[in-house]
C-alpha cells in the first residue's frame, strides 16, 4: 500500500475496481501544512479518462505491473519507441506518456510498463538533469534559492529556477512535483 | 438554483459538520459560521468540535437548527450519519463513523454526500482540484466516494461564505452607536483594527501610526494581538518604546462573530489573519492588510502572491504586505486611502460570483 503522495505518473491504481494508469500528478500544498494530489488517470480497460484528487497521505493500493529499463528511441507519430537492453522496441502511445514528455530525450532512461504483455506507460527516475535552454541572465547576491525565475529546458517545459541560475547551467528537476532541486 | 428563492433545497438535509480546532480559532470559525448558515436556510446540522468552549464567546446566541456535539473518542458510535458529511480542513470523521457511512449507504442504496472542505488559497490549482472526487481507497469506506471543496476567490471555485442578512445587516450598521455601546471615544480618530499574530513589523506599525499626521486609535483585539502590542511596547529597545504622539490604543475584548463584522465595519484600515478573518475583510470593503497563517517551509509565500495578484494590489500594498508578513524587511507607509479602491473592487469582484454555502448546497445534492 502506498500513500498518494508516493504515487507517480506511470504508476497504475485500482479505482472503483478497475486498473487505471496515472498520466499527471499534481502536488498542491493546502493550508497549515496539509497537501493534496490531483491525478489525472485512463482506464485499462475503457481507454476512459478521468480526473481524481486525494489528500496527500491517503493511502492507496498500487497494481505491481511488470517493468522493463528501457531507453527512449524514437516517435513514431503517434507512438513513442523504448528499446531494452536485448534491443526489443516497445511502443507507448502519446497520450500515456505523462509527465515524461516534459523530460524526453534521445537515449532517456526510464521503466516501462506492461499491462497484460502490452506497454502501457513510462515511469521516470525521481529526478533527472537537465541543462536550462532559457533563462533571464543569472543575478548574484541571493543564495536562499527561495527567490525563483522561470527557466526552460530543451523540451520547452517550465520550471521555477534560483535567480543564480544561468543559461546553460545544468540542474537536478524532481520529477513528482517538476521543481528544481539543485543546479549540478 | 438560486439562494433567493425558498426553499432552497428540495428537501431538509441533515450536515455533519466535523472540525478540529488545531491552534487558534479559524478552524471552528468558519464551521460554526457554515453550520449557522445553512440553519437559516432551512437545514439542519449536528457540528462535531473537539474543542467547543471557544462558541460560548463567539457565538453565544447559538443557532436554531445546530446542534454543537463535542466530538471525543467514542462519541460518534451508534449515530447514524446525515445527509451530507464535510470534514472540514481534511480533519476525517474517524473509521467508526466512515464504517457507519458505508452501512447508511448499504442500507439506502445511496452514499450521503462526503465533502472535504479545504483551505482558502488563490492559488491557480485551487480550480484545477475544486469539485473533483476523491475514492476512498482504504479502511472500511473503500469504494466510496468523497468530494474536495475550495473555498475561493474566482467562479470555477467555491466562492466565500457571505449570509443572506449581511448586506441588510450592514447598511443598518451605526458606527457612532457601536463606538458608544463599546465604551469607545468617536472623536474623529481614524480607528484601526488589529487581528494578527506576532508580526515582526509590529513595533514599527506602531511607531508610524504614532508619527501620522492624523490621531490614530488602535483597536486590538483580544488574545495573541493583544499580547503582541503588549510585547512590542514593553520592549525597551524597539522602535515602538515609549510610544508618544498621535496613536492611542484601546485593547478590546473577546468579541462575538457578529460583533467583529461591526469592528471591521467602524475601523478606516483593519489587519487580519488566517482565513475567517479575511473572508470578513473582503466582504466589510474596507482597506485591509493580511497576515497570512505562516508555514514552516515558507509555502505560504506563494499563496501570498497569489492572493496578491488576484486583489489587483497596487505597489504599495504588495510591499506593504511583504514587509508585515516578514517576507521582507522594514515596513512601508500605509495608504489605506489608495487602498480603499482596491477593497471595493475586490468586494465587488466577489459580490458577482456565487457564495460558497449555495454552492456546497448544490455540491451535496449532486454528490448523493
Amino acid at each position: 500500500m502506498k500513500i498518494a503522495q508516493e504515487i507517480r505518473a506511470g504508476n497504475v491504481i485500482m479505482n472503483a475496481g478497475a486498473p487505471w494508469v496515472v498520466l499527471k500528478t499534481e502536488y498542491a500544498r493546502g493550508g497549515r501544512n496539509a497537501a493534496t494530489v490531483r491525478m489525472k488517470l485512463k482506464s485499462l480497460l475503457s481507454n476512459q479518462g478521468t480526473e481524481i484528487v486525494f489528500k496527500a497521505d491517503d493511502k492507496m493500493d498500487q497494481i505491481v505491473l511488470d517493468k522493463k529499463d528501457c531507453t527512449y528511441s524514437y516517435f513514431a507519430d503517434p507512438m513513442y519507441v523504448w528499446m531494452d537492453g536485448e534491443y526489443n522496441q516497445y511502443e507507448v502511445e502519446a497520450e500515456n506518456m505523462g509527465d515524461a514528455l516534459n523530460y524526453l530525450e534521445d537515449g532517456m532512461s526510464a521503466e516501462v510498463v506492461f499491462y497484460e504483455g502490452k506497454a502501457i506507460s513510462v515511469e521516470l527516475p525521481t529526478s533527472v538533469e537537465r541543462e536550462i535552454t532559457w533563462t533571464e541572465p543569472a543575478v548574484k547576491g541571493d543564495t536562499s534559492g527561495k527567490v525563483l525565475k522561470p527557466a526552460k529546458i530543451a523540451t520547452g517545459f517550465e520550471i521555477g529556477v534560483p535567480i543564480f541560475v544561468a543559461q546553460g547551467d545544468k540542474v537536478e528537476i524532481d520529477t513528482r512535483t517538476g521543481e528544481y532541486r539543485r543546479r549540478v | 438554483m438560486h439562494l433567493g428563492h425558498a426553499p432552497y433545497y428540495p428537501e431538509r438535509m441533515l450536515w455533519d459538520i466535523f472540525c478540529k480546532v488545531i491552534d487558534n480559532h479559524g478552524d471552528i470559525g468558519v464551521c460554526w459560521r457554515l453550520a449557522a448558515e445553512l440553519a437559516r436556510r432551512g437545514e439542519r446540522a449536528r457540528l462535531w468540535v473537539d474543542a467547543p468552549a471557544a462558541l460560548a464567546w463567539m457565538a453565544p446566541q447559538g443557532q436554531a437548527g445546530v446542534e454543537v456535539r463535542a466530538w471525543t473518542a467514542g462519541s460518534t458510535a451508534e449515530v447514524v450519519p446525515g445527509d451530507v458529511v464535510v470534514e472540514a480542513f481534511g480533519c476525517e470523521p474517524g473509521e467508526a463513523f466512515a464504517a457507519a457511512i458505508a452501512r447508511r449507504t448499504r442500507e439506502r442504496g445511496r452514499q450521503p454526500a462526503w465533502i472535504n472542505l479545504e483551505y482558502l488559497s488563490a492559488e491557480p490549482w485551487v480550480e484545477r482540484c475544486h469539485g473533483l472526487p476523491s475514492p476512498v481507497m482504504a479502511g472500511p469506506a473503500k469504494g466510496l466516494v468523497k468530494r474536495f471543496f475550495y473555498p475561493g476567490f474566482t467562479p470555477r471555485t467555491g466562492g466565500l461564505i457571505r449570509e443572506r442578512d449581511f448586506d441588510a445587516r450592514q447598511a443598518a450598521f451605526d458606527r457612532t452607536a457601536w463606538l458608544r455601546a463599546r465604551g469607545l471615544p468617536d472623536a474623529g480618530e481614524r480607528l484601526v483594527s488589529l487581528f494578527c499574530y506576532e508580526p515582526p513589523a509590529l513595533p514599527r506599525l506602531l511607531a508610524q501610526l504614532a508619527a501620522g499626521d492624523a490621531p490614530t486609535r488602535l483597536l486590538v483585539t483580544a488574545g495573541r494581538a493583544q499580547a503582541a502590542v503588549q510585547a512590542a511596547l514593553a520592549d525597551s529597545s524597539g522602535p515602538a518604546a515609549g510610544l508618544e504622539g498621535r496613536l492611542a490604543i484601546s485593547y478590546l475584548p473577546l468579541l462575538t462573530q457578529t460583533d467583529y463584522d461591526h469592528l471591521l465595519w467602524a475601523c478606516d484600515l483593519n489587519f487580519v489573519r488566517g482565513e475567517d478573518s479575511l473572508v470578513r475583510a473582503l466582504w466589510a470593503g474596507r482597506p485591509f492588510v493580511w497576515q497570512i497563517y505562516p508555514q514552516h517551509d515558507d509555502a505560504h509565500h506563494a499563496k501570498l502572491r497569489a492572493f496578491l495578484d488576484w486583489l489587483r494590489a497596487p505597489a504599495s500594498l504588495r510591499a506593504f504586505h511583504e514587509g508585515w508578513n516578514g517576507i521582507a524587511p522594514g515596513l512601508p507607509a500605509a495608504e489605506p486611502a489608495t487602498w480603499a479602491a482596491v477593497a471595493q473592487d475586490a468586494r465587488q469582484r466577489l459580490r458577482a460570483q456565487p457564495e460558497l454555502v449555495e454552492q456546497l448546497g448544490r455540491t451535496a445534492l449532486e454528490s448523493q
